[in-house]
């Protein structure tokens, strides 16, 4: 290949981290890093996306600093924050299963795969038929004896979150599971005869090999899902536009820029968000270590 | 017709006329150059010619281009626009029409505006301040001219100039079920705010059918009542003249403290859907056909959808929004301006497109359900049927020259949305009482977001 | 004792398996019934209520037809293979360099392309979408590939856990036979990556074939529309036909099934013969 072999190891490496690198890092560069500088710089005007811009300095945070308004938003990700937790635990526990032997098992990888599959206007649409009043969850519910628990699921304001909060599992579940299940499935299987060999339990063989295997995985999974939970946004956008409390801070920033003409001011607040997500990565990477 | 003709006579005489001053040497003695998109650019300053009606003097045949049309029609954009085309190309074989639908208009144009690449025929962003109109669109003529042929023009209008036409003039009311308020024993249409509620109360005690439909989960229907303000306020001044004078204009006694108190009431009684975060649009205008649904707040262009929505048509009426005030209003809202792009590349194609759509397309009266801004175009029967039952269709008057706009700028500094449905939903979750708010308790919440915009902007 | 453990186990393996395919079923079999209801059906029935006639055909003709459904599918075709042939390469070269070279600054690539996913991109549209324009791909497909490929942490991620499992003393024994660092690349690495490389055609694939976002806003010229952007037709401003647009996703759906079920037996075949059956 391009002769590349006549060249000693040490050139050969330099030459092939450069040109490795360099369309990943150019692409990275471009629609990434620019685009976030643009929204830095438009943070610190008053640009309303049509007219000249006017230099502001740090006007905009001040403003969003000094509103309570703008934080309160961010206890409605706390819920999206716990369920990624459940969402996560589900997806690892099945992952795990359907690594052993199991009957029908492509079956239930696809069944449990599926919800992702979807898209989220066709998801938004299919909750709303079915938190409802008399839609599939009440039906199935009386079916069961339990419509005692029947309230409205949506319209009751305290309840409203732990219903967008589930939709949300139900949909991004199968996404971590097949990561997992791919993960697990690069485990080689000497490993677990040997295990079985020494009489480990499934419980020990996921805790000794299992889970320290894919350890960068579950780190990977982690982050994405906890910056997905701090910047939730298509599900309540779709399903509520965030009406009755469901508003996430995304939400809110999207609807100022472009609802309110304000994109100076919504450009600070996601560079705000940004920073925060930075941040908890950061801990988050700091408490989990990084499978080195 | 015959107007058409003298405006087609007197642009002719025009351009006579300035050819034999010389006073204009390069832009209308060009025209017979086939290639209609140059030298066209700075016409519109030394000539007195209507821009938009250039065209008119070439040969349909010299008018050439691949037009680019921007909709938010999604719904009919291969269906009826297609015929639209079709209809279009016939008149003029060298042009070609394409569409693209925008779900969202005024989210995905925006960032386009910038990029000088939107289209060559599109609509007046709303967004767009209306003093920075002139950056990015063609303009069509001056105010005055335009004024005796056109309706809603002034709106958008800048510095006497007008960038855009209203697709259609559309009026807001209460569309109701005929045969439901029979059941109920609601004898007479009510016409006061008071005389409304007990109409809903007495379809809530005698009738399986919801009082009134909010479709708060849609909630763009919620932005639906500010199209009847003007109703309440019973006036055509109050809206973008008397309420620029008021840095609270959400006190009790004025037109929108009570317009919305309506809104409040009826939640708060429980007039309306059990549960109003599963709404769905689509469903209500079958429901309401087979009167399951009372009465909803919305435009005339809503009425033939109803109507068309199941076996019951004829019992789908629109009466106008109940208010205490002395005269029977409808006032008349401009839907979206179709506009030009100034850095189209084929101007002509581009305004003989906007001619066509506006004059002879018949989009205002059977897509929009509402009336022509062509002053040519005849009425419909709806409106001629209650103009006999003595309501008035009016026009706003338009702000005054030194105030244009800052409605709008103080409505989107302020984030009260005035045209918006996100603080109605507020509203009316603090009626069925999901959030711990009073109705003034949201009344002062606009009225001071709107005052601290007010002192910033008028100062 | 030991037998009652192991049924009680096996009770609650597959009772909880049960259950999960029930949550995640159940949504999915309205929309399924939904697909072959009239329109006032659809109103007037329930959502768990099956359809009266199952031959109902109509609202899938709709779909296709009126939504201009083979043309979108023509088009998610070019830039789902297109764009996952090219995230595929790029991950996998990404991945192959950072597991493979330790060399200044490699421990911040990775983070760059972390941090690069923890970016809402519904925040930074307004500057994205100047950078497409100016590099003319605007109402282009390739405004929507290069997005794609843009930024993809996951696939990176995907392939170095995979690497960790290719022992490096198969890189040393090819090394030793004289092949060149890119032969180590194309003819170990790639091949042995195939499971993870199926991995990240599912997910890329459906992020892509879901996403309407991009090609709302960067393709909207009607021959460029795609299969999500197809759904959309039948919802605008004035109401959405619903049993249309159930007959639409489901229409969607089926391509993607297909595609699942045909490559799963690569995802689940672990690395080695060996691997756990």
């Amino acid at each position: 290949m391009f002769g590349l072999s006549r060249l000693s190891y040490e050139t050969q490496k330099k030459i092939i981290i450069v040109s490795f690198l360099v369309v990943p890092l150019g692409l990275l560069a471009l629609f990434a890093y620019l685009p976030v500088l643009n929204m830095i710089w438009y943070s610190f005007t008053d640009w309303n996306g049509y007219s000249a811009k006017e230099f502001l300095g740090f006007e905009n945070y001040k403003t969003i600093f000094t509103d309570p308004e703008y934080f309160r938003v961010f206890k409605v990700s706390l819920y999206y924050f716990f369920a990624t937790f459940i969402q996560l635990a589900i997806a690892l526990y099945f992952a795990t299963i359907l690594s052993f032997k199991v009957k029908f098992k492509n079956f239930f990888k696809g069944v449990l795969f599926f919800p992702y599959l979807l898209n989220g206007v066709a998801i938004g649409f299919m909750f709303l038929f079915f938190f409802r009043p008399d839609g599939t969850l009440d039906t199935v519910l009386t079916a069961i004896g339990l419509e005692g628990l029947i309230t409205q699921w949506l319209g009751n304001p305290n309840v409203i979150n732990y219903s967008l909060a589930g939709v949300s599992v139900w949909r991004y579940m199968g996404f971590n599971f097949i990561i997992f299940l791919g993960a697990i499935s690069s485990i080689s299987g000497e490993i677990y005869e040997a295990a079985e060999m020494d009489g480990a339990n499934r419980w020990q063989q996921f805790r000794y090999i299992i889970f320290p295997s894919i350890r960068i995985i579950i780190s990977l999974n982690l982050i994405l899902a906890i910056s997905g939970a701090l910047s939730a946004f298509e599900i309540p956008y779709i399903m509520t536009g965030g009406a009755n409390g469901s508003a996430t801070f995304v939400i809110q920033t999207v609807n100022t820029a472009f609802k309110y003409g304000k994109i100076g001011l919504g450009s600070a607040m996601a560079v705000l968000l940004l920073i925060i997500v930075v941040i908890v990565s950061s801990i988050q990477k700091k408490f989990f270590g990084e499978g080195e | 017709m015959n107007k058409k003709l003298i405006t087609l006579l007197l642009s002719v005489l025009m351009v006579l006329f300035l050819a034999a001053c010389g006073s204009n040497d390069d832009s209308s003695a060009d025209t017979d150059d086939s290639n209609g998109t140059e030298g066209k650019t700075d016409e519109t300053t030394d000539s007195d010619l209507l821009p938009y009606e250039q065209w008119k003097e070439l040969d349909p045949e010299e008018i050439e281009g691949d037009l680019v049309v921007i909709t938010h029609r999604t719904d009919i954009v291969d269906s009826v626009y297609q015929d639209y085309k079709a209809e279009f190309e016939a008149m003029y074989p060298n042009v070609t029409v394409e569409f693209e639908a925008l779900a969202d208009y005024g989210g995905e144009i925006m960032p386009r505006i910038n990029t000088e690449d939107f289209g060559d025929v599109q609509y007046l962003p709303i967004q767009v301040p209306i003093q920075d109109i002139p950056n990015f669109f063609e303009p069509f003529g001056p105010i005055e001219e335009m004024n005796n042929r056109y309706l809603g023009v002034e709106e958008r209008a800048v510095n006497g100039t007008v960038y855009g036409i209203p697709i259609a003039l559309t009026y807001t009311g209460v569309i109701y079920n005929k045969a439901v308020f029979e059941e109920a024993g609601v004898e007479e249409l009510p016409t006061t705010q008071e005389e409304f509620l007990a109409a809903l109360q007495l379809v809530k005690d005698n009738t399986d059918a919801i009082p009134l439909y909010t479709n708060y989960a849609d909630a763009w229907p919620l932005a639906q009542w500010e199209g009847a303000v003007t109703s309440t306020a019973g006036s055509e001044d109050y809206y973008n003249v008397d309420i620029l004078d008021d840095p609270r204009p959400f006190d009790a006694g004025d037109p929108h403290y009570e317009h919305y108190k309506l809104m409040y009431e009826v939640a708060k009684r429980g007039l309306i859907e059990a549960d109003p975060l599963t709404t769905d649009w689509e469903s209500s205008k079958v429901m309401m056909n087979n009167g399951e649904i009372a009465t909803m707040v919305l435009g005339s262009w809503a009425l033939e959808q109803i109507q068309d929505a199941g076996p019951n048509g004829d019992d789908i009426a629109i009466m106008a929004f109940p208010s205490d005030a002395e005269r029977t209003l409808f006032s008349m809202g401009a839907d979206m301006n179709i506009s030009v792009s100034k850095f189209s590349d084929n101007k002509d194609a581009a305004f003989a497109w906007v001619d066509y759509f506006i004059h002879k397309s018949g989009y205002s009266v059977e897509q929009a359900g509402g009336i022509s801004a062509s002053v040519d175009v005849p009425r419909p029967d709806a409106l001629a049927e209650a103009e006999e039952a003595g309501a008035e269709f009016v026009m706003l008057t338009p702000s005054p020259e030194d105030k244009l706009g800052l409605l709008d700028e103080i409505d989107k500094e302020s984030e009260v949305g005035l045209w918006l449905e996100d603080e109605k939903q507020i509203l009316i979750e603090a009626a069925i009482g999901n959030r711990d708010m009073s109705f003034d308790d949201v009344m002062n919440r606009w009225n001071d977001a709107w005052e601290e915009a007010y002192n910033k902007i008028v100062e | 004792m030991m037998k009652l453990k192991r049924t009680l186990t096996s009770v609650g393996k597959y009772g909880s398996l049960l259950l999960g395919a029930f949550v995640a079923i159940i949504p999915i079999v309205a929309v399924f019934f939904a697909s072959f209801k009239t329109g006032t059906e659809y109103t007037t029935t329930g959502p768990l209520t099956p359809p009266s006639d199952w031959t109902n055909f109509d609202n899938y003709m709709r779909a296709f037809v009126d939504g201009n459904m083979l043309t979108g599918f023509k088009n998610t075709v070019i830039i789902l293979i297109i764009s996952v042939i090219g995230t595929t390469i790029i991950g996998s070269m990404v991945a192959f360099v950072l597991h493979r070279f330790k060399f200044k600054g490699s421990q911040y690539i990775l983070g760059a392309f972390l941090l690069a996913t923890l970016i809402p991109a519904v925040t930074t549209q307004v500057a994205t979408f100047q950078i497409v324009h100016t590099l003319g791909l605007f109402n282009t497909i390739w405004a929507a590939v290069i997005l794609y490929l843009g930024t993809d942490i996951i696939a990176v991620y995907i392939f170095l856990q995979f690497m960790d499992s290719i022992s490096v003393s198969l890189d040393e024994s090819a090394m030793l036979d004289g092949a060149s660092y890119f032969t180590i690349y194309r003819k170990i690495i790639l091949p042995l990556l195939k499971p993870a490389v199926v991995t990240v055609f599912i997910i890329k694939g459906v992020n892509i074939y879901n996403d309407f976002y991009t090609p709302f806003l960067y393709m909207p010229k009607s021959s460029l529309q795609v299969i999500s952007t197809a759904l959309f037709k039948f919802q605008g401003p004035f109401g959405a036909q619903w049993e249309v647009i159930t007959a639409g996703v489901m229409i969607a759906i089926i391509p993607t099934l297909i595609a699942f079920i045909f490559l799963q037996k690569y995802i689940y075949n672990g690395l080695t013969s060996g691997s756990v059956k």
